[in-house]
């Protein structure tokens, strides 16, 4: 029982920590940056959430959707103000990357000014107060209502990508921006568009961070990142359907080791993150590419 | 003279200098001139994991500065007077290595006279090595790490806990005086929680019980859902989780949201930091939860330095917004232990300040208690009773109830 438990809660778990890290991987696969602030916008959704439900008792889920604007704005302005000075850069990859550790920590700071240091939590009724029990096992109300939440943001994302005009554009970015710009495509403003994207995503998986993670605060960011990174790692960089089977590989990985060598629960994601690479260096659904 | 008489003349100064124990640590000469100011050196966390734990230490220290000075400074018994004290604070933003390099700054830049630690065995542990490096006497606030303490090392002295390895022994007698058979245990792989269960399994083993549970999670582990229900599993009478506040907190949570209920539930914080498990877990979630007893529960109003905990709570609280904790008394504490290294030493030297620390204990009682430390500074005079969470009017209140000489409640066991 131990070992079915532990797959249906990585499962769970790896839902959602593929929505924690699709808007990383949308990022990357755009504009070719690892978004070092990205778990500083989870844990800004986190804070709303907390902020909402203390303030006005209003459902994680509400948080959830009200964030995706929200965040989808926030990330627009980001990068219509960093977009031309990265792009006046020498070395825009290296330059993005101390600029974006430089918001995370701005973020980080300000979080800290405006919630303090001490962790926050909700309790379960902010979201769904009931366990979920099956099959004589019981699962926590706010894990099942995570994961469940992550579906269909995320089956947005792939209709986005697949059933678009925009989608197609990004996905011709993703793969050439030379030649995309070459056929018309705006490819500052998919960039821009995907930034929000991302950003979005992000900050409505901090809407379900808080319960997961079991509460949030203003330096969690960095680990959450980690996590996003691995599991974009694993499943594929610049795939939603690789983030997802990243984010499930993680979060067996990650229950298995709880249940069966729990002192090692930080390490064997790590190993599986480098066995992949090692054996499929493109992620479990990379394609590998050759050039001409 | 002559350039190779001055070499010599400065070589065989500093063989002397170095064979009369010289340090890089800010010592002052025996019977020399009084300093201008006393130097009190530390770190704190304003952010990251520790922050939490650190910022109440860091405020009761400052608290502690405030007092002294608002004096004419510390008395400081080598010079028959008071000095001015000078508090230098570093941001270690709860980082190890960050630590590492600020204890040293300290140190070998700042000339710290008193080096006191941030909080906690993760953020101790650097300074106890760089302090024996440098022949400073590390002001150990609250990190019990049992591995700090050892007989070649006389630079380090615990202020305020008893090494966390003695921490559970009144857990333990408690638990066999319930007759309690299955234990399960989770703890995080640090030193500070490690020696905890070290300490409950040899107990136990002593009563010939095998926890039935005990396995150890890294120290940032957040999510408890499958692991409570590998505890659940193994049908515990009692479940004691061993980690630092967030693993509390993430832990409670857990085992609220998935409706669990063990007949005795422990957890090391919330005896430490009430008021931040309560507004986090919620009460419903806390009650008829255990946790070691700490001041101001446990009062001592009869010190014979510094502050009683009703004087301190009444003082201290008209300067701070929230409720009083432990941790704001363990770093006002570790000034008391401070101020009475100064007034009992005969010079500023660092191992004069911990022969005066030795010199005190089993004498000294402060807000703490009983000040009483080994020859390897390792604190033994108090014992932590055990606390449990009783539903009240407005949330949950702690109350004593083990061993039978401190407790002011009897424990409901097992928890309706």
């Amino acid at each position: 029982m131990r070992l079915e438990y532990a797959l249906l809660a990585g499962v769970l778990y790896g839902m959602f920590y593929a929505l924690a890290a699709v808007g990383l991987n949308l990022v990357f696969g755009v504009l070719r940056v690892v978004n070092l602030a990205h778990g500083d916008w989870i844990v800004l959704g986190s804070f709303l959430a907390w902020e909402l439900y203390s303030t006005f008792h209003l459902n994680v889920l509400f948080s959830a959707v009200v964030a995706l604007p929200l965040g989808m704005a926030a990330g627009f302005i980001l990068y219509w103000v960093l977009a031309p000075r990265l792009g006046r850069s020498e070395d825009p990859e290296m330059t993005s990357f101390v600029l974006f550790f430089g918001i995370s920590q701005i973020i980080e700071a300000l979080a800290t000014f405006g919630f303090g240091n001490n962790q926050r939590s909700l309790l379960p009724n902010a979201l769904v107060a009931a366990p979920l029990r099956l099959g004589g096992q019981v699962y926590p109300g706010v894990l099942v209502a995570s994961a469940v939440a992550s579906v269909p943001l995320l089956l947005a994302l792939y209709l986005y990508l697949y059933r678009s005009h925009a989608g197609a554009a990004t996905r011709a970015v993703m793969a050439n921006p030379a030649e995309a710009a070459a056929v018309g495509i705006n490819v500052r403003k998919i960039s821009a568009l995907t930034f929000g994207i991302g950003t979005a995503a992000a900050v409505a998986a901090g809407a379900f961070s808080i319960f997961v993670e079991g509460g949030t605060s203003p330096s969690q960011g960095v680990a959450l990142t980690t996590v996003a990174f691995a599991v974009i790692v694993i499943g594929s960089l610049g795939n939603v359907a690789g983030t997802v089977l990243g984010g499930l590989v993680y979060g067996i990985a990650d229950q298995m080791t709880a249940t069966f060598a729990s002192s090692w629960a930080n390490l064997v994601p790590y190993l599986i993150l480098i066995l992949v690479m090692l054996a499929r260096p493109s992620g479990l659904l990379g394609r590998a590419t050759r050039d001409a | 003279m002559k350039r190779s008489g001055l070499i010599s003349a400065t070589a065989a100064l500093s063989v002397l200098a170095a064979a009369c124990g010289s340090t890089t640590g800010g010592t002052a000469p025996t019977g020399g001139k009084a300093p201008a100011q006393i130097t009190v050196g530390t770190l704190y966390s304003s952010s990251g994991s520790f922050a939490t734990s650190s910022m109440p230490e860091y405020a009761g220290l400052k608290f502690w500065v405030k007092q002294e000075n608002a004096k004419g400074g510390a008395y400081v018994g080598a010079f028959h007077k008071r000095i001015p004290l000078k508090l230098v604070a570093l941001n270690d933003q709860s980082n190890p290595e960050t630590a590492a390099t600020l204890y040293s700054q300290l140190i070998t830049q700042d000339k710290v006279n008193i080096l006191v630690a941030d909080f906690g065995s993760v953020l101790t542990a650097p300074a106890v090595t760089i302090a024996q490096e440098h022949h400073q006497l590390l002001f150990d606030v609250s990190g019990s790490g049992t591995t700090f303490f050892s007989a070649s090392n006389p630079y380090v002295v615990l202020t305020s806990l008893p090494t966390s390895g003695v921490w559970p022994t009144p857990l333990v007698k408690f638990l066999v005086s319930k007759k309690i058979k299955r234990v399960a245990m989770i703890y995080d792989s640090n030193d500070f929680d490690a020696s905890q269960a070290a300490t409950i399994r040899k107990g136990l083993a002593a009563q010939h019980i095998t926890p039935v549970f005990d396995q150890a999670v890294p120290t940032s582990t957040t999510s408890y859902t499958t692991l409570i229900n590998n505890i659940a599993a193994t049908n515990p009478q009692a479940v004691l989780e061993l980690g630092y506040p967030n693993n509390d907190i993430a832990f409670l949570q857990a085992l609220g949201s998935m409706g669990r209920h063990f007949p005795l539930t422990f957890t090391a914080f919330p005896g430490q930091l009430h008021a931040l498990l309560e507004s986090n877990v919620g009460a419903a979630n806390l009650s008829y939860v255990y946790s070691y007893g700490f001041p101001p529960q446990l009062a001592y109003n009869s010190p014979n330095a510094g502050l009683g905990t009703a004087a301190f709570v009444k003082q201290f609280g008209a300067t701070t917004t929230g409720p009083v904790n432990f941790l704001d008394i363990a770093g006002y504490n570790a000034g008391v232990v401070v101020g009475a290294a100064l007034r009992h030493a005969t010079s500023l030297s660092q191992l004069s300040l911990k022969q005066a620390l030795v010199s005190q204990s089993g004498k000294l009682q402060t807000i703490e208690g009983s000040f009483k430390i080994q020859s390897d500074g390792a604190q033994i005079g108090e014992r932590l009773p055990v606390s449990q969470m009783f539903p009240s009017s407005n949330g949950t209140t702690i109350k004593l109830v083990y061993p039978s000489s401190s407790a002011n409640a009897s424990a409901r066991y097992p928890a309706p």
